[in-house]
């Protein structure tokens, strides 16, 4: 019989082939939300939706895009802070 | 507000927020910058203009730029050009028997040949023939 944690609906059911040719159930973990802007809440593309363990292995680079605020606001918001940030040092 | 030597800011890029100068308008959609960010062709859409003009020619060198952005204290972009290095080639010993030129390949001392040593003659006598019995030559007559 599956083990009671394994009910909850936070797992998905995967149904595998083994070689043997029988068809068995697995239980994986799901993955994580998407990141969203830290601002208006869009999805912010350039960076995986991946758990913590692959995450870790991953290079910085692959985690963020290259620019200022990358990661963490989208395009759009960031596009107004700096112009915000321009005409106030200016 | 597109002119040239207008203080701009960038907006988009991983140069954004970076301070430039309009060095030359390509088109109606394109200029040429320089300063923080790199010297390069870039959108007009990506960039944001003040009010601040500086004094220089269109197509200024990077220098130029530098020095006019100096005055107003901003520091514009170095770029040290890298010295030329040449890596040491390492090749396997088995690659350089076959690849590398006879120069390259470490001489070994030759040793003196020896001349082989000669091997003491050895007499060897004939081998004493089979005395004829009679069962012998029984079977040869018959």
């Amino acid at each position: 019989m599956v083990e009671g944690k394994k009910k909850s609906r936070t797992f998905r059911r995967v149904y595998v082939k083994t070689p043997g040719g029988k068809t068995v159930l697995h239980y994986r973990r799901r993955k994580p939300a998407k990141a969203q802007c830290g601002n208006c809440g869009a999805l912010l593309k350039g960076v995986p939706q991946a758990r913590v363990y692959k995450m870790r292995n991953m290079p910085k680079t692959m985690k963020r895009p290259e620019r200022p605020y990358g990661g963490v606001l989208c395009t759009r918001c960031m596009r107004a802070k700096i112009i915000q940030k321009a005409r106030i040092s200016s | 507000m597109i002119d040239i030597g207008r203080l701009c800011v960038k907006i988009a890029g991983r140069d954004a927020g970076k301070k430039c100068v309009i060095v030359d308008i390509l088109d109606d959609n394109f200029v040429l910058i320089d300063g923080e960010t790199r010297r390069r062709k870039c959108n007009i859409f990506h960039i944001e203009a003040f009010d601040q003009v500086l004094a220089i020619k269109k197509g200024a060198s990077h220098d130029e730029v530098a020095d006019a952005l100096k005055k107003i204290g901003v520091e514009a972009r170095k770029t040290k050009a890298k010295a030329k290095t040449v890596k040491p080639i390492t090749l396997r010993r088995s690659k350089l028997a076959t690849k590398a030129p006879a120069a390259a390949i470490p001489k070994k001392e030759e040793k003196p040949k020896a001349a082989p040593a000669k091997k003491p003659a050895v007499k060897t006598e004939a081998k004493p023939k089979k005395a004829i019995t009679k069962k012998l030559a029984e079977k040869k007559e018959a």
